[in-house]
């Protein structure tokens, strides 16, 4: 580090130019490197799920599987206990219905607070920002206690509704309506456009990309959620992550079966990442960097 | 509409003269709100406060006694609350400052434009979308004490040995840190390379007529540049990991001989193995008021080192 620090102080025009190669490569080779550690666990489960499972102990160690097999993938899709379509079906069900209800929530409750004067309305925002600084295991009994006495133990109820009035996207559609200029509105009211109009001809138009990021992130999170499935949903009505652990850890204890439905669960969302991907960094950017 | 309204009372106009026209938009999430949000807290107090009996209709008032518990040497609530409390600590000490630095250096490595830049940056974002099951998974196997890919390198490397490091306690720790760091990196990465691209260039210019270098460049210039997203990084990063979860569970189950158990798994433990549903809710309560306070505290510093850093 202080040699190249040292080679830099000496810049002058023509120098400059042969000094920035070998930083480059230096730097260049560090990137690749890391990206081989961070891209080699996901590249081992992917061999691992094609070994058959005396192969994926065997030494010396086969770096590229010597005979490839789908027989995990086959042997896991036929056990009895394993309803992999299933537990898709309740993932992508949940997570998506979690994610429009709390972004359609997020729009209707941002509205009046952000393009409407009445009383009250300062304290009811404070009263929803305070509420996201309430950390969430502060829910975990009561919301669990409530789902048995509301019979909703083992029901996509339980998935669904207990997140959905979280304030976050309250918060966040609030910031983007606020800076819709007002002669928009005012223009439409003389057309004679009642408020839920002007919310949904004037408004929404300007909120399709953070709704969009908003939904995804939502989706996202309702899909990764882990703590709350494995204790409200079993058996049948899991959702998938989790179902691969508790499952798996029970049914397959070999890792060519554990690594095949890892595999599984993880491609699909790596495929979709993979497509959606400038959107998706831009997306995270627009939630959480919106004032950067 | 003109005379409907001048004839009926404020209150019963049918158009958006009428006052109770904003409350009617938020009336779907209020009613939400108040029963998932504001009445569980108020629940999880009750509940905290009573012998909680599923299968009973009539549940026992018995003050503070689950509070007390905690705080009282010899209960096994004291003893197992107190001994993952610290384990939960050592994860944030040692978590948090890897989350931060890792994620600068990776921002700082990709700053100026470079061969594959948008191809590494997907790279380091990408397990960031995994969901912890799988991730821990991944982990496990690659830790695994026999044939995990870290132990058939260690063996292959001279006067190294395997390490069985998902049954020793001490090295638990190591898939689960490691773990958590490629999996949550990527997002301090792309907060400080975002922070990055909007410092001014007219900074650098000045500092290099100063004949600043590399270093002294980073440290007047970037850092005190970079300072409140470090802060919302560290207050974001913090109350994350001190929520920690799904990684021991999933790689560890909070092995061996509970050292890796998080205190968030072992309040889970309490409610779900144990049944004892009102003494996990008191360990929430003061679980989650300690993490308010940590909050708050971060909070604080957050604003006066910004505020010193503008002045």
């Amino acid at each position: 580090m202080a040699t190249i620090a040292g080679t830099g102080r000496t810049g002058v025009a023509v120098g400059s130019r042969r000094r920035r190669m070998p930083r480059g490569i230096i730097r260049f080779v560090t990137l690749s490197l890391l990206a081989m550690i961070f891209l080699a666990p996901i590249y081992w489960m992917a061999t691992t799920s094609v070994k058959s499972e005396s192969d994926t102990i065997a030494r010396p160690v086969q770096w590229i599987p010597e005979e490839p097999t789908l027989e995990n993938y086959r042997a896991i899709f036929a056990s009895p206990n394993a309803t992999f379509l299933r537990w898709t079906w309740n993932s992508l069900f949940t997570s998506v219905a979690f994610s429009l209800l709390s972004v359609a929530l997020g729009v209707l409750t941002a509205y009046p607070l952000a393009r409407m004067r009445f009383p009250g309305r300062q304290t009811w925002f404070w009263i929803l920002l305070g509420s996201m600084m309430v950390p969430g295991i502060i829910f975990l009994i009561p919301h669990y206690l409530m789902m048995i006495q509301l019979n909703w133990i083992d029901t996509y109820n339980a998935l669904i509704w207990p997140g959905v009035p979280g304030a976050f996207g309250v918060f966040l559609m609030r910031q983007f309506l606020v800076s819709v200029p007002l002669e928009l509105e005012e223009a439409a009211r003389l057309d004679g456009a009642n408020s839920l109009q002007i919310l949904v001809y004037v408004l929404v138009p300007f909120l399709i990309a953070p709704m969009a990021a908003l939904g995804l992130f939502n989706f996202m999170a309702a899909w990764n959620n882990y703590v709350w499935p494995l204790f409200v949903v079993h058996g049948d009505m899991q959702t998938l992550p989790v179902a691969i652990t508790t499952f798996s850890s029970r049914y397959w204890t070999t890792y060519g079966k554990l690594m095949a439905g890892t595999a599984i669960a993880s491609i699909p969302v790596l495929i979709a990442f993979l497509v959606a991907q400038p959107y998706f960094i831009r997306g995270m950017s627009l939630t959480g960097l919106k004032d950067e | 509409m003109i005379s409907t309204r001048a004839r009926r009372p404020p209150l019963l106009r049918l158009d958006d003269s009428n006052p109770l026209v904003p409350y009617l938009y938020l009336l779907p999430q209020a009613l939400l709100f108040l029963a998932f949000v504001v009445f569980p807290i108020a629940f999880g107090i009750y509940v905290s406060l009573h012998r909680w009996n599923i299968l009973s209709d009539r549940q026992t008032f018995v003050g503070l006694d689950y509070y007390t518990a905690i705080f009282t040497a010899g209960t096994p609530q004291a003893q197992f609350f107190w001994k993952t409390m610290l384990n939960t600590g050592f994860f944030v000490a040692v978590s948090v400052p890897l989350l931060i630095g890792c994620a600068l250096g990776l921002a700082l490595l990709l700053e100026k434009p470079i061969a594959g830049r948008g191809f590494f940056r997907t790279v380091f974002f990408l397990p960031t979308i995994l969901a912890v099951s799988i991730m821990g998974l991944l982990w496990r196997w690659m830790f695994e004490n026999g044939s995990g890919l870290i132990n058939v390198v260690l063996e292959r490397i001279p006067f190294l040995n395997t390490v069985p490091f998902l049954t020793t306690v001490g090295w638990a720790w190591v898939p689960i840190i490691v773990g958590t760091v490629w999996w949550t990196v990527g997002f301090n990465m792309v907060l400080y390379s975002a922070a990055l691209a909007g410092i001014p260039r007219a900074y650098y210019d000045a500092a290099q007529l100063d004949g600043a270098g590399t270093f002294a460049t980073f440290r007047f210039v970037t850092w005190p540049m970079l300072a409140p997203v470090t802060l919302f990084a560290a207050i974001t990063t913090t109350i994350a990991s001190f929520q920690v979860f799904g990684q021991p569970h999933v790689i560890t189950n909070g092995g061996p001989l509970r050292s890796t158990q998080s205190v968030m798994m072992y309040i889970t433990e309490e409610a779900f193995t144990n049944f004892r549903f009102s003494s996990a809710a008191a360990m929430s309560m003061v679980f989650g008021l300690a993490l308010l306070v940590i909050a708050a505290f971060q909070f604080r510093l957050m604003l006066q080192d910004t505020g010193r850093g503008n002045s």
